[in-house]
């Protein structure tokens, strides 16, 4: 890299971390306040002894992989669903205008909406937890599914009509293929739902694990060190799967343009 | 010909099949199960004279109202501060180097999960619930904004410099009918977004409210309230977004024009 480049992302990284050192000052001051000011504003020092400690205990991680695990196990099991849902919606005129309106008059209702009417019927455990965060993976795969389905080229249709293929073939040789695409984008989106969705389900089921239980429990507790500490994890490892899914979008979108 | 006619029928009553479908069901099981059974699914009939007990007693009404204000107090705020916050960044290469790797780290942590410490700052009140539904409402508009102003092509600020637009007259003629479809875009996602998340933080601490009449109904095991409420929460979202999509599609028909 020549000089020049260097120099100016030297001036870049200088000016992106202004902002932030500003407002990490403006914290401490705020935190020497007094009693009152310090138990909201945690002075930075407790955050960080904070952070060492559960992650010495292993806290963190238990926690975390927990989070990780309930977002993924519903992303599992929400695409599955959905995958079957918008398959028909996208296949069948008739499932599509009989299922469509309850399905987008269904989707309006806020998944956290949701969240009192789950408890009731699933109990307070991870069950309760799974509904919900399947279904966040749910609605936006079978809207992709449909979707993918509808936009199939009419050529390859009427190719596979002229090869007199039977209806099986075609959705495994036609149909599915060139959906593909937007159900591997419909997917990797769905992450992004579920994550928030597993930690939101924590938060409201008084869940007593994962980052969302994690950070009510330190909540009731008044520890303020303890809840950044928590925000800070989410947003880390929520900002890494978006990170990877960009690339894997990429990836399956650079398939599509290749076929 | 018999085709075309079935398909413009199934147009235009399926429709509503569906969700007859589903209430007509929801009648039989509640009808056939057992009393012991009821209290896992109540019937459409319950869930109808609940609104009615809701309205006598006045607490429908006071919920209704304390949630849209909510909405509005945290939703105004939030989005007129990303309209500007959006627009500095979009015109601005500095300021968007000094404010956007902050921008996207806190972009990261969804809103809801700021509710625990919003409550540790702001306590249980009032505050909390308007910040949190700011900050949902702030990134959609602020994206839209941005890249609203950023995706401008230069060859119709020239057009309109050709023309003796400058000031003011280039924003309202050339800018603003340029960048106003995304925005309003954002401003549905963010319309979305906020309701989602004011309906949470109800939930979680809140003396009034759609989401704390719903928590109430479960806390007391009486699921017709709960039913009354995600429906009207649902009816509510579905409004928010169905208004913003006729304005979507008012704003945006110079395009095709």
């Amino acid at each position: 890299m020549s000089a020049r480049a260097w120099r100016d992302r030297a001036r870049r990284v200088a000016l992106g971390a202004t902002l932030p050192l500003a407002l990490l000052g403006l914290w401490q001051l705020a935190s020497r306040g007094g009693p009152g000011a310090a138990y909201a504003f945690v002075p930075l020092r407790e955050v960080g002894a904070g952070f060492v400690e559960v992650a010495r205990s292993g806290e963190l991680r238990f926690n975390a992989l927990s989070t990780l695990r309930e977002a993924f196990t519903g992303l599992l099991l929400g695409s599955l669903a959905g995958v079957v849902f918008g398959a028909a919606l996208g296949l069948s005129r008739v499932a599509d205008r009989l299922l469509g309106p309850l399905y987008h008059g269904l989707r309006q209702v806020p998944l956290m909406g949701l969240v009192p009417l789950i408890g009731l019927w699933f109990g307070n455990g991870a069950g309760a937890k799974l509904v919900v965060v399947s279904l966040a993976a749910f609605y936006p795969v079978a809207l992709a599914t449909a979707e993918g389905l509808r936009q199939v080229e009419r050529t390859h249709l009427e190719l596979a009509r002229a090869l007199v293929l039977g209806r099986r073939d075609t959705l495994r040789l036609v149909l599915l293929p060139s959906a593909a695409p937007f159900i591997v984008t419909g997917i990797l989106q769905a992450l992004a739902f579920t994550w928030i969705a597993s930690v939101g389900s924590e938060l409201l089921f008084s869940a007593t694990s994962g980052l969302g239980g994690f950070m009510s429990l330190a909540q009731a507790a008044g520890r303020m060190d303890l809840v950044i500490v928590a925000v800070a994890s989410i947003a880390v490892l929520g900002g890494l799967m978006n990170a990877a899914v960009m690339r894997l979008g990429r990836r399956a979108q650079r398939w599509r343009h290749a076929t | 010909m018999m085709n075309a006619r079935r398909a413009s029928w199934l147009d235009r009553g399926a429709v509503f099949i569906g969700p007859l479908a589903l209430l007509a069901a929801w009648a039989w099981v509640t009808r056939r199960t057992s009393p012991e059974g009821a209290q896992t699914l109540v019937s459409p009939g319950q869930v109808v004279s609940a609104v009615g007990e809701l309205l006598a007693n006045g607490q429908l009404l006071h919920h209704l109202r304390q949630s849209p204000v909510r909405l509005a107090a945290g939703f105004g705020c939030g989005a007129g501060l990303g309209l500007l916050f959006g627009l500095l960044m979009g015109l601005s290469r500095t300021a968007d180097e000094v404010c956007g790797p902050l921008f996207n780290a806190v972009r990261q942590v969804p809103s809801i999960a700021f509710i625990p410490m919003m409550i540790l700052i702001f306590g249980i009140e009032e505050t909390f619930k308007i910040v949190v539904v700011a900050k949902a409402a702030f990134y959609p508009v602020a994206l839209a904004a941005s890249d609203g102003v950023r995706n401008i092509p230069r060859g119709w600020i020239e057009v309109g410099r050709v023309y003796g637009l400058r000031g003011l007259a280039l924003c309202r003629c050339i800018l603003l009918p340029a960048m106003l479809p995304g925005l309003v875009t954002g401003v549905r996602i963010a319309l979305g977004r906020s309701w989602t998340v004011l309906v949470a933080a109800e939930i979680i601490a809140s003396e009034s409210g759609l989401g704390q009449m719903m928590e109430m109904g479960r806390q007391t095991m009486r699921q017709d309230v709960v039913l009354v409420g995600v429906f009207l929460t649902g009816v509510f979202g579905f409004l928010l977004d169905r208004s913003m999509r006729v304005a979507e599609r008012r704003l945006a028909r110079w395009r095709t024009a």
